[in-house]
């Protein structure tokens, strides 16, 4: 319940609040929510494995999140910023399809 | 020659990534103390699931606040394109309209200043049309009286006192710089050779060329020729005569100055 709750107020937070992200962080924003994303099915993958773990859960965001936007960082400053998030996004793709199939298959054959 | 031993080792990266999708340490169970909660259902993951929506919400919205001000930027950009080719369009058409301007001044300075027209007319710059006497004259078949360098000047310089506009010898306008020679025993009128028979085109009035020519020293003397020596020599009126220009080469001034105010 309380996650829903989570949810429904970060979206109203948004919608209420409307904060503006600094320019400078701005080409972060799409891949960090992508990597967050990857996170949150993972998640929710876990919940159906009877495997989830709170604490394993806010590291994987976390680390997620930050990592895929120093990536991107990183290849803005060598010039390789839209090459290295392709890759980035290829990578996180596939794991939130795997994953999506996953509790597809749970959800659905078991 | 190595064998693969595990089949992890023969999937490929993508395969791997697959594989490998849910993080490894969902698997890893502790157990004692350090046991961890297994509930979906805490504060911590509700905290996280808010600020994922919290990120997911401000993309959107941001996103949405953005398009207005591309949409813009596009709309100003077309414009732009728009008037740009519209003023191309306008200023080709000037183009073509002040174009045809300048050919229709070019054709109108074409005779708008009639005396300066007429000059170059008489120095023999532009091409001459109009009524006159053709005359052609060649040397007696055999014997004397061959027609000379000197016969063909005076024929000329009576022609001009009959009242003649323009003269050609044989084609080869007679200009102001124009002379009539014998040089290596050929007969040369702008430094160009002619040969017989001798063909004069005579602009003038054509009703009296022919007569006034004939008054003078000049053509009595030819026509006492025409029937004494055998020469022959003929004045026929024409009524379409054309005579082209001078060579520019005779007629280049390099010493002759104008004297100022002297109009």
């Amino acid at each position: 319940m309380i996650p829903v709750i989570g949810l429904a107020l970060g979206i109203i937070a948004g919608l209420v609040f409307k904060p503006t992200v600094p320019t400078d962080l701005q080409p972060y924003l799409p891949i960090a929510i992508v990597a967050a994303l990857d996170a949150v099915i993972g998640a929710l993958r876990a919940l159906g494995e009877r495997r989830f773990n709170d604490r394993v859960f806010v590291v994987s965001f976390i680390s997620n999140v930050v990592i895929a936007a120093f990536m991107v960082y990183l290849g803005d400053q060598l010039g390789v910023g839209s090459q290295l998030s392709t890759g980035v996004v290829v990578v996180l793709g596939i794991r939130i399809f795997a994953n999506a199939a996953a509790i597809r298959r749970r959800i659905f054959h078991a | 020659m190595a064998q693969p031993e595990t089949p992890e080792q023969v999937d490929g990266l993508l395969e791997k990534i697959a594989d490998t999708a849910l993080d490894d340490d969902y698997y890893v169970v502790r157990s004692g103390p350090d046991e961890q909660s297994r509930d979906f259902n805490t504060v911590l993951t509700g905290v996280v699931f808010a600020v994922f929506a919290l990120l997911v919400a401000i993309a959107a919205i941001q996103t949405r606040s953005d398009r207005p001000a591309t949409e813009q930027e596009r709309t100003t950009l077309i414009n732009d394109v728009d008037s740009r080719k519209e003023s191309l369009a306008r200023m080709e058409d000037t183009a073509d309209s002040l174009r045809d301007e300048v050919a229709t001044l070019k054709s109108s300075v074409v005779g708008f200043d009639k005396s300066y027209e007429e000059l170059r007319l008489l120095a023999s710059e532009r091409p001459a049309t109009g009524p006159g006497v053709r005359v052609s004259a060649s040397s007696p078949p055999v014997g004397g009286g061959v027609i000379t360098d000197r016969d063909l000047q005076t024929l000329v310089n009576g022609f001009w006192y009959a009242g003649a506009e323009a003269v050609a010898v044989n084609g080869k306008r007679i200009g102001p710089l124009t002379s009539i020679r014998t040089a290596g025993g050929v007969i040369k009128v702008n430094y160009q050779p002619i040969g017989e028979p001798f063909e004069l085109s005579v602009i003038g009035d054509p009703d009296t060329l022919k007569d006034r020519f004939l008054q003078t020293a000049v053509g009595r003397a030819w026509e006492e020729r025409r029937k004494d020596a055998g020469v022959r020599f003929d004045v026929a009126r024409s009524d379409d005569l054309t005579l082209e220009a001078t060579p520019k080469a005779r007629l280049a001034v390099q010493h002759a100055k104008a004297i100022e105010g002297d109009a």
